[in-house]
């Protein structure tokens, strides 16, 4: 008898205790971006736990080099996590293959508004928001600001001030004869053959008329990305590096900080390094106006949740944590990106009216193009890069991009055209 | 009596079924069961992440293939890399394994240092070599030394004609060791007294490498010859980390394109298809060596 009484105690004691320590444990990924960007998410994670103990975050990094790759394997194997950072643009094959659970369901009209435009337009698909980011990108050329007054060339001022192309090239050769500089423009090649290539050069197709496939149907590339204007900015592309305009393989990172180039076209990360490099000397010049106008980059990185998360709300809960305006502007003053919030740009030192990084919310208002928003997008991206690696390397234009074409179509076909009811 | 053979020939297979469990346990989930699953994949149009199930395709994959010019490709620079790199990395493994089997001082000293490449993971050696190709790297640097001044600068890596054999003398280096390896255990193996006999006899060095250390290291070489083809056969390391394939697909190597099909461009079937008939290559090749070595043996 006493040994049941003993027995009922304990049995109590530790389904009480159990309960009171009944946590709600989730598991993030997240790209190892560069370290300061990683540092505040591991300050987010610690500050959300220490807040309030019913939900336990559990931050594992992963490389990103190969991060949407490990994520794919993992959601074939059925190990995703709770809550991931994805691409922007790999997001609508993630949402396409059902593995991630809408946000918008937990959002207010107020807060969707307060949003950036871009970040919702690169979340949504099919008319849900599936993931939301902290940050949109900017991409544009960062310049040495000496080394344009002494070749006379025009500072200019936003978007509409922009260098005609005509002007853009005529600099070019200037900035070549000066002593310092060995190639022009630092396209950060460097960085290899992966999404930087379309991120960072489809603005160039686009602003030559062409784009990676056709946003009516998205059913094909053919005429859209090999049509003349492709071509001719395929042309114009490769032609910067065989007259030594730009350089076809940096040997490091600091081609620009050192004063090897004189125009570094890359996005917002750079920012911070480089104003510490150049202080005063940094300016930042809007894309120039091609054939057709003018393009920038769009989109990054943004938080997730995926279908297999069993509490959705818990893990929300935690993506408004990190969404909250004070929180933002903690990772967009680490890493330079645009705060995704109205509300948060006002708070950021570099994005407020008369920041120095201004331009990049207004080229997102009005000349960047966000990457294809279809679940072909990962085949889209690896095509394209191979072929701009081609187009660099000398390669006939024509038959590379043709050869693009072919493969991008091919994959639309072999997934019957990505139909989402079916 | 009988009775006694038999239950002893029966308690043996036993005993040796005990023995062969876990080699054949490991063998069948790790070797045998992806591989099936890889065969019947690869007749489906399975997605890495997919809205729609995936169904049987028939033959499509394997048609498909016919008409892959970059899989031609691919098989292509893989057949050159091996036949370049199987006869001179095994050639070199038995040079190294010959001098530092030599009883001179310091021969554990380059035993180790011949063989540390093979150890260093592959990652961190294509790095490395990365910088030594690079036209402002050490090997530019060296060659404009020697000429004083008068050499251009090759970027080894971007050069459609260097990148392959950059690529080749690099796995021969880091490979080297293992085969090296190998070759000197065969020679240790080799009984001192043929050595003697042919000495007296009067044959020079020359003729007793040809005549004693190739003819006992047959079966050494048999297996190198082997190990080395399948080992260069699966090329991915070095080219995903220097070249990604490139410049214009000359590096670019049968892994690689299973790879970015599976998971890239998510096209699980289709690199499955692709894994079994390389396979079946590698192993109707692996199979060719053997009968063909095998065959002199027993001439000889």
């Amino acid at each position: 008898m006493k040994r049941i009484t003993v027995l009922l105690t304990l049995a109590v004691f530790v389904l009480l205790s159990a309960m009171s320590f009944a946590q709600i444990e989730l598991t993030v990924w997240y790209h190892d971006g560069q370290e300061f960007e990683r540092a505040v998410i591991r300050d987010q994670i610690e500050r959300f736990n220490a807040s309030q103990d019913r939900i336990k975050i559990t931050g594992v990094e992963i490389p990103e080099g190969t991060y949407t790759q490990q994520v794919n394997a993992a959601a074939l194997a059925g190990r995703l996590p709770d809550i991931l950072d994805l691409d922007g643009p790999t997001v609508a094959n993630f949402a396409w293959g059902y593995y991630l659970h809408p946000l918008d369901e937990f959002m207010t009209e107020e807060l969707i508004e307060d949003f950036l435009p871009s970040i919702i337009q690169q979340g949504l698909y099919h008319d849900n928001i599936w993931a939301l980011g902290t940050f949109d990108s900017g991409l544009g050329f960062y310049a040495n600001k000496s080394y344009l007054e002494r070749v006379g060339a025009r500072i200019p001022e936003g978007v509409e001030d922009a260098w005609t192309m005509d002007e853009f090239m005529e600099i070019l050769y200037d900035l070549k004869e000066l002593p310092e500089v060995t190639y022009p423009i630092d396209f950060k090649i460097n960085y290899g053959v992966g999404e930087w290539f379309t991120y960072g050069f489809s603005p160039f197709w686009q602003a030559f008329g062409a784009d990676l496939i056709d946003r009516e149907s998205f059913m094909t590339a053919e005429g859209v990305l090999n049509g003349p204007e492709g071509i001719a900015a395929g042309e114009w592309f490769q032609g910067l590096f065989t007259e030594g305009l730009a350089h076809p393989n940096p040997p490091g990172d600091a081609e620009f900080v050192e004063g090897r180039a004189a125009l570094s076209w890359v996005g917002h990360w750079a920012y911070v390094g480089y104003n510490e490099a150049l202080g005063d000397d940094l300016v930042l010049v809007p894309p120039p106006i091609f054939p057709a106008g003018q393009a920038a980059g769009m989109g990054s990185w943004a938080w997730s949740i995926t279908s297999v998360c069993e509490d959705p709300a818990a893990a929300w809960e935690f993506l408004e944590f990190i969404l909250q305006p004070e929180e933002i502007v903690k990772m967009t003053n680490a890493n330079g990106a645009v705060p995704s919030r109205f509300s948060a740009v006002e708070l950021s030192e570099y994005y407020k009216e008369g920041g120095p990084l201004e331009l990049f919310v207004e080229q997102l208002n009005t000349i960047a193009v966000e990457r294809p928003v279809t679940p072909a997008y990962p085949t889209i991206t690896s095509v394209f890069a191979n072929a701009v690696d081609n187009i660099i390397k000398g390669g006939d234009v024509k038959a590379i991009l043709d050869r693009a074409v072919r493969d991008i179509d091919r994959d639309i076909r072999d997934n019957d055209g990505y139909p989402f009811e079916w | 009596m009988a009775k006694h053979v038999s239950t002893d020939k029966r308690r043996g297979f036993k005993h040796a079924l005990i023995f062969l469990i876990p080699g054949l346990a490991l063998l069948i989930t790790f070797m045998i069961v992806p591989f099936a699953s890889a065969f019947i994949i690869s007749f489906t149009n399975m997605r890495l992440i997919a809205r729609i199930p995936a169904r049987f395709i028939g033959f499509d994959n394997y048609i498909r293939m016919f008409q892959d010019d970059v899989f031609g490709r691919s098989l292509l620079n893989i057949f050159y890399f091996v036949a370049v790199v199987v006869p001179i990395q095994t050639m070199f493994a038995l040079g190294l394994a010959i001098l530092v089997n030599k009883k001179i001082k310091g021969a554990t000293f380059f035993r180790t240092v011949y063989f540390l490449p093979t150890v260093t993971v592959m990652v961190v050696v294509s790095v490395i070599w990365s910088f030594l190709y690079h036209p402002e790297g050490l090997l530019n640097g060296f060659m404009n030394t020697i000429t004083l001044g008068n050499w251009t600068p090759i970027d080894f890596l971007n050069n459609k004609a260097w990148a392959f054999p950059a690529i080749m003398l690099m796995s021969i280096w880091q490979g080297v060791g293992f085969q090296m390896l190998i070759y000197l255990a065969g020679l240790q193996g080799i009984p001192e007294s043929l050595y003697e006999a042919a000495t007296i006899d009067g044959a020079n060095a020359r003729k007793q490498f040809l005549y004693i250390t190739l003819p006992q290291l047959r079966s050494t070489t048999t297996f190198v010859v082997i190990s080395t083809t399948i080992l260069a056969f699966r090329l991915f390391d070095q080219v995903y980390m220097m070249t990604g394939g490139g410049p214009e697909r000359a590096t670019y190597t049968v892994m690689l394109h299973i790879y970015t099909q599976g998971f890239v461009r998510q096209n699980v079937g289709y690199a499955s298809a692709l894994t079994v008939v390389f396979f079946l290559i590698v192993l109707g090749i692996s199979i060719t060596q053997r009968f063909i070595l095998k065959e002199e043996r027993e001439v000889a």
